[in-house]
């Protein structure tokens, strides 16, 4: 095992989560936080796409047993349409805590922020590697783009193309899973956001890395972008056809 | 007359004094409350939590106090002396859990097997059984077992295949996992001595359920066989054992077959290692099993309803959710495959 750094020196991983209410939120949030409680000096940014916060996810952060600060932004409606990028207000609104909160602090904060979805699965040796990342990294990620992985292709210690099975042609080809961050990046571009203007579909992640670097100062993890870390999994639809519409139970019971 | 004019002079200086006091201590008392709510961060642009919001246009780039920021963001400070030792240490008072959990290989297998463990690694005193169905235990466990850390036990068995349907399938009136699961129990049998006082629980766990952390230590107070709700199973949000005031089960809450002799999926109970080991023939039935009585044919061997213990406060928490993955969409591998097939994933 690696050697341990006394925790105060180690920097501080931010996992930027939105989440959205559907029956099987509480079981994804359940599951991530029993992940996330695993890694040392990591800070939960939990963002709800409702227009108040909910007292599930309330309850929820109350329990969680890790940091973690619970916002909340709805979606416009306009933009709850199949084929729109999703949650960019809620990324948006932890990137703007972020800075906010680090505004008044001095530097250098040494931190780090990933995108978590709630319902990926993250392997603990990711946040080791992504630990030390000086402005942005990437590594491979399991289960998407229609293919067993894709990954960023290293020659040299150098991103020098993508191994993706879509638009390969994007300037990051890189899904939310793939890269972190550096606080410090993200400080010094406050306006750097995910944009809904202009934005085509599968773009988010280019659109956003276009704007906070470049391609060659990329730096590879998971051994030049060799192994999977992270898996972009998705849960099913829970079938729920038994429940009744009237004739309810006496109790609320809370899944 | 002189006497009112007295009696004013006197009240106005009160008042004025009332006044002062007051105008001294409200900003004290405003400055105290806020301090109370705010965390170490300095005070953020304030933004009323109101409906308001949802109807106001969150256009691209602007500016933070859009946000729904509010000065009571729940920042919870880390406990410095919290030590990431993985798994817990071994406690000599705690029962050992020992998870059954059965498993098979497909693109998902390993993504489903680090997150459980994630959640294992919380447990004290768990042993994890892993069982491949599988002609030979994989490197793919192997390696993944090792590095998690926990104390587990690697075994396989094989179902067969129904070579009559197509090479490839599995015989399908054998349920999935029946047989990994019943290679455990023969384990358990064989290791531990009936007359060994060693304190264990058994818990049957698939791999792509979602366990709180809470079931784990419901559970280990198990004295028989202990029971409680399973959510997003039998087509409803969560299935229940009935149970009366006087806390024994009698029924089952199901739309699906309530009058099953166990009415119960395979995530909502545990059994003592002692029942096991006492009842030694008991085994979940391999063949000829209706959906949804596999539970029923091991719990019949071991127990009746009324030995059941109700755990989740009376069977009213979920505390497990039988949730499924969806199968990953894998169409630019073509028919030969793309990637590097050595790449794990």
């Amino acid at each position: 095992p690696p050697p341990r750094r006394p925790e105060a020196a180690l920097p501080t991983i931010y996992a930027i989560t939105p989440t959205y209410s559907r029956p099987v939120q509480k079981a994804e949030l359940t599951r991530l936080a029993n992940t996330f409680r695993q890694v040392a000096r990591l800070h939960w940014i939990l963002v709800e796409d409702a227009a108040a916060r909910s007292e599930l996810v309330s309850r929820f952060v109350a329990g969680a047993g890790l940091p973690c600060t619970h916002l909340h932004v709805p979606t416009p409606r306009r933009y709850k349409r199949p084929g729109l990028p999703r949650a960019t207000e809620q990324r948006n609104a932890g990137l703007a805590w972020l800075r906010q909160r680090h505004q008044h602090l001095p530097p250098p904060q040494p931190g780090v922020l990933f995108f978590a979805d709630d319902d990926n699965t993250y392997s603990l040796e990711l946040f080791q590697e992504m630990r030390t990342t000086r402005k942005v990294s990437v590594w491979p990620v399991g289960l998407v783009g229609g293919r067993r992985y894709e990954r960023p292709v290293v020659e040299n210690g150098k991103v020098v193309g993508w191994y993706t099975g879509w638009r390969a042609d994007r300037p990051f080809a890189i899904d939310m899973a793939g890269f972190a961050v550096s606080l410090q990046v993200i400080l010094s571009h406050p306006k750097a956001v995910f944009k809904r203007r202009g934005s085509q579909p599968g773009m988010q992640e280019s659109d956003f890395l276009k704007q906070i670097t470049t391609v060659e100062e990329l730096e590879p993890k998971a051994n030049n972008c060799t192994k999977v870390l992270v898996w972009h999994t998705r849960t099913e639809k829970v079938n729920l056809a038994n429940e009744p519409k009237y004739h309810l139970d006496t109790v609320s019971i809370e899944v | 007359n002189e006497e009112l004019w007295v009696q004013s002079v006197l009240e106005m200086p009160k008042r004025r004094d009332i006044l002062a006091i007051v105008l001294i201590v409200l900003p004290w008392t405003l400055l105290i409350t806020v301090w109370h709510q705010s965390t170490i961060a300095p005070l953020l642009a304030v933004h009323k939590d109101d409906g308001g919001d949802s109807r106001r246009d969150l256009a691209a780039g602007l500016d933070s106090k859009e946000y729904c920021l509010s000065d009571r963001d729940i920042v919870e400070v880390v406990r410095t002396e919290y030590v990431y030792t993985r798994p817990p240490p071994w406690s000599d008072t705690l029962p050992t859990i020992h998870v059954i959990t059965p498993t098979y290989s497909r693109p998902v297998q390993k993504a489903e097997l680090t997150r459980l463990a994630n959640t294992l690694l919380h447990v004290p005193n768990l042993h994890w059984i892993l069982v491949e169905d599988s002609q030979r235990r994989t490197p793919l466990i192997t390696r993944l077992l090792r590095d998690t850390g926990l104390n587990y036990t690697h075994l396989n068995v094989e179902t067969p295949r129904n070579y009559k349907l197509r090479g490839d399938m599995r015989d399908p009136r054998i349920p999935r996992g029946t047989m990994q699961r019943n290679l455990a129990l023969r384990w358990l049998r064989e290791t531990f001595n009936k007359n060994n006082s060693q304190p264990g629980i058994v818990y049957f766990a698939d791999d792509d359920n979602t366990y709180s952390l809470e079931l784990f230590e419901e559970m280990r107070s198990t004295r028989k066989v202990s029971v409680w709700p399973v959510a997003f199973v039998g087509g409803l949000r969560y299935e229940s054992p009935k149970v009366n005031a006087a806390g024994k089960v009698y029924g089952w809450k199901t739309v699906f077959d309530p009058h099953r002799p166990f009415a119960i999926d395979m995530a909502g109970f545990a059994v003592n290692l002692r029942l096991i080991l006492q009842r030694s023939q008991a085994y979940f039935k391999l063949r000829g099993v209706k959906g949804g009585y596999q539970e029923s044919s091991l719990l019949r061997e071991l127990v009746t309803l009324n030995d059941l213990e109700p755990k989740a406060a009376n069977c009213t928490k979920i505390l497990v959710w039988h949730t499924r993955t969806e199968k990953p969409v894998l169409v630019n591998e073509g028919k030969k495959g793309f990637t590097d097939p050595n790449v794990e994933i």
